[in-house]
């Protein structure tokens, strides 16, 4: 695609390539390929080799057996699956949290980056983004730790206000009615600033003869956000949607994987958290890759038609 | 309010000219950026303020932006405590160590994949990027990691995010940016394509180097995960996972549940040990923000995203 705009020492319009021809260019061009070795090795090892590994799914896994030598069991994990009213409730809560989060975050960027534009005082808005993208790079465990810290029963401040106000304290990691709404807070305390940055650049690429056109026009503020802003940005919301829906089933498990704590389990545990305690806590290889491949092949599913529907309807694609 | 603001006609000169509810608006913005950015910081500050205060303070509730009773007894504990120091040099060991092989490798894939005149370059991306797409999962990773002889070694921290597939695409979107004029000239002096890559295409690529680098470096830092899976012995536990832990044996759920509280033999309040730990695990990823900051506003990163 971008032959054209590029000159190269190649021809420029390819002719049908022999044999000896390719044969001729490999050898020219050699050391690319030998660079690309570890590269693609690193992936044949680490990446491959596992997708390989959930035939385990399959089968009655047993370490001391091995891959080669566990009996086959065709569907009867998938079918254990079905059957199992922990799995629904996983599922449910999978989903229940993912739902929560898209409801709340996703909107929440868009309608920040769409304020941030007003700001015409750039140190402002600069000092302004600086602070919000910050806890992007925080991690899970540290961000935990700070509203813990500040939502404690003992020493917490947010604790220590409800009795000033003479309400009872409230141990918000250990409330399944609050914990959901948690996990909410803080992924939105941690990633909405940093999910401007999309949105932000799409403004910055509207062109400014628009606004202008709009003024003449006689056109307010509120006019110019709902009639240049908006519209400008409307294909990148598509975009974002479209890959937060490719990750429906992936609700944040490192995140809940540090803050839930048993009392929870029953409104937190996520496919992922399940994955991980019942395969390497429980040591159930087969049914918990199972249960992994399920959410795989979801995933792919979901990114897949959402890459197709992008590509129908608006000439992109994610790839 | 708002149906107000939108009867009124525009000034000729509707930048300077703004009406009551346009003005009204434009405080409302600033406040509420304000109020925004108080809250994104005030965890951080709440939480500084408590690792520098004295233990009945801090088991009060008492302590808010500024210390009580200040003391820095806390952070000489943390910084004299052999777990700690051992988790931090394996933090930093996988995070330079991790860094350095995470860049070289991805700037070697992605740069023959920039070359568009290569030939099987579609299939080799397509291999890169249905790794995106799909993936083995938790258990089969683990098993292949144990068959390696990795499980309880330091590689296993960081060997099996070597890549990220979108970093190198955000690599090889850079490179294909770069004129062709300059690899022209190099070929006709009879330069290798490994000489090109690495004497002139790396040297003008250091702005995306370091974006990436940084992401490479802070993901290294704040990961806990593959540790988590992957380590039990405590002389490889990184920085996150000893925190993971510190936090879960001081909250109250962890108590009433009968778990060993390993600050017990503290003298000091847990919640600010606690907190004096997490200051000090945070203050490397405060220091290396500003560049990370002046990096990515560049729009090294969006570029690639939206591409």
């Amino acid at each position: 695609m971008d032959l054209a705009s590029k000159t190269k020492p190649v021809p420029k319009k390819k002719p049908a390539q022999g044999r000896r021809e390719k044969w001729g260019k490999f050898r020219k061009e050699w050391d690319l390929y030998l660079m690309l070795v570890p590269g693609l090795l690193f992936l044949l090892i680490f990446k491959y080799t596992p997708m390989y590994g959930l035939i385990i799914a399959f089968q009655d896994f047993s370490i001391f057996r091995g891959i080669g030598d566990s009996p086959w069991v065709g569907l009867k994990h998938f079918e254990k699956l079905l059957h199992n009213d922990q799995f629904y409730s996983v599922l449910t809560n999978t989903l229940a949290i993912s739902v929560f989060k898209l409801v709340f975050l996703f909107p929440a960027p868009i309608l920040i980056a769409v304020l941030l534009n007003e700001v015409r005082k750039m140190m402002f808005k600069r000092v302004v983004q600086s602070v919000i993208y910050l806890p992007h790079f925080i991690s899970w465990v540290i961000v935990s730790g700070l509203f813990i810290n500040l939502l404690s029963v003992n020493g917490g401040l947010v604790n220590a206000l409800i009795v000033k106000l003479g309400g009872q304290p409230i141990a918000f990691f250990m409330d399944p009615g609050i914990f959901r709404s948690l996990l909410v807070t803080t992924e939105g305390w941690k990633e909405v600033g940093w999910g401007t940055i999309v949105y932000l650049a799409a403004i910055s690429s509207i062109d400014p003869q628009l606004y202008e056109a709009a003024k003449m026009d006689g056109a307010n503020k509120f006019q110019q956000i709902r009639y240049v802003t908006l519209p400008g940005m409307a294909s990148t919301i598509v975009l974002m949607l479209i890959l937060r829906l490719g990750n429906m089933l992936e609700a944040g498990t490192e995140q809940i994987l540090v803050m839930y704590n048993p009392v929870v389990y029953n409104v937190a545990d996520v496919i992922g958290t399940y994955v991980y305690r019942v395969g390497l806590g429980a040591s159930d290889y087969s049914f918990s890759t199972a249960v992994g491949l399920f959410e795989s092949v979801v995933a792919f599913i979901l990114i897949i038609s959402g890459n197709w529907l992008c590509r129908k309807y608006m000439g992109r694609s994610i790839w | 309010m708002a149906q107000n603001m939108l009867s009124r006609p525009a000034g000729k000169r509707g930048a300077i000219k703004e009406s009551l509810g346009e003005r009204i608006f434009t405080v409302c913005v600033y406040i509420l950026f304000t109020l925004l950015g108080i809250a994104t910081l005030f965890p951080f500050l709440n939480i500084i303020a408590k690792s520098l205060s004295s233990e009945a303070a801090v088991i009060s509730g008492m302590v808010t932006l500024y210390p009580i009773d200040f003391q820095i007894g806390t952070y000489q504990w943390v910084l004299g405590n052999k777990q700690f120091l051992n988790s931090f040099k394996i933090t930093v060991f996988i995070t330079v160590v991790g860094t350095f092989c995470s860049l070289l490798m991805t700037v070697l894939s992605a740069y023959p994949l920039s070359k568009t005149y290569l030939s099987g370059r579609k299939s080799f991306l397509l291999i890169f990027i249905f790794t995106m797409l799909f993936n083995g999962g938790l258990i089969p990773t683990y098993l292949l990691m144990q068959k390696l002889g990795l499980v309880n070694t330091v590689w296993s921290l960081f060997v099996p995010g070597m890549i990220s597939v979108f970093n190198m695409l955000i690599v090889k979107n850079y490179f294909e940016g770069l004129p062709d004029s300059l690899e022209e000239s190099a070929k006709l002096d009879g330069a290798s394509n490994v000489r090109i890559l690495f004497s002139i295409m790396l040297p003008l690529s250091m702005p995306v180097m370091a974006t990436i680098g940084l992401f490479y470096a802070v993901t290294l830092w704040n990961s806990y995960f593959n540790a988590l899976v992957y380590v039990t012995d405590p002389a490889l536990k990184p920085l996150q996972l000893y925190l993971k832990e510190l936090i879960a044996s001081t909250s109250e759920v962890m108590k009433l549940a009968g778990e060993i509280d390993i600050n017990n033999d503290l003298n000091k309040a847990p919640e600010a040990v606690q907190a004096a730990s997490i200051i000090t695990a945070t203050v490397p990823i405060l220091c290396v923000y500003p560049f990370l900051q002046k990096h990515f506003v560049k729009g090294v990163l969006v570029g690639s995203v939206k591409g």
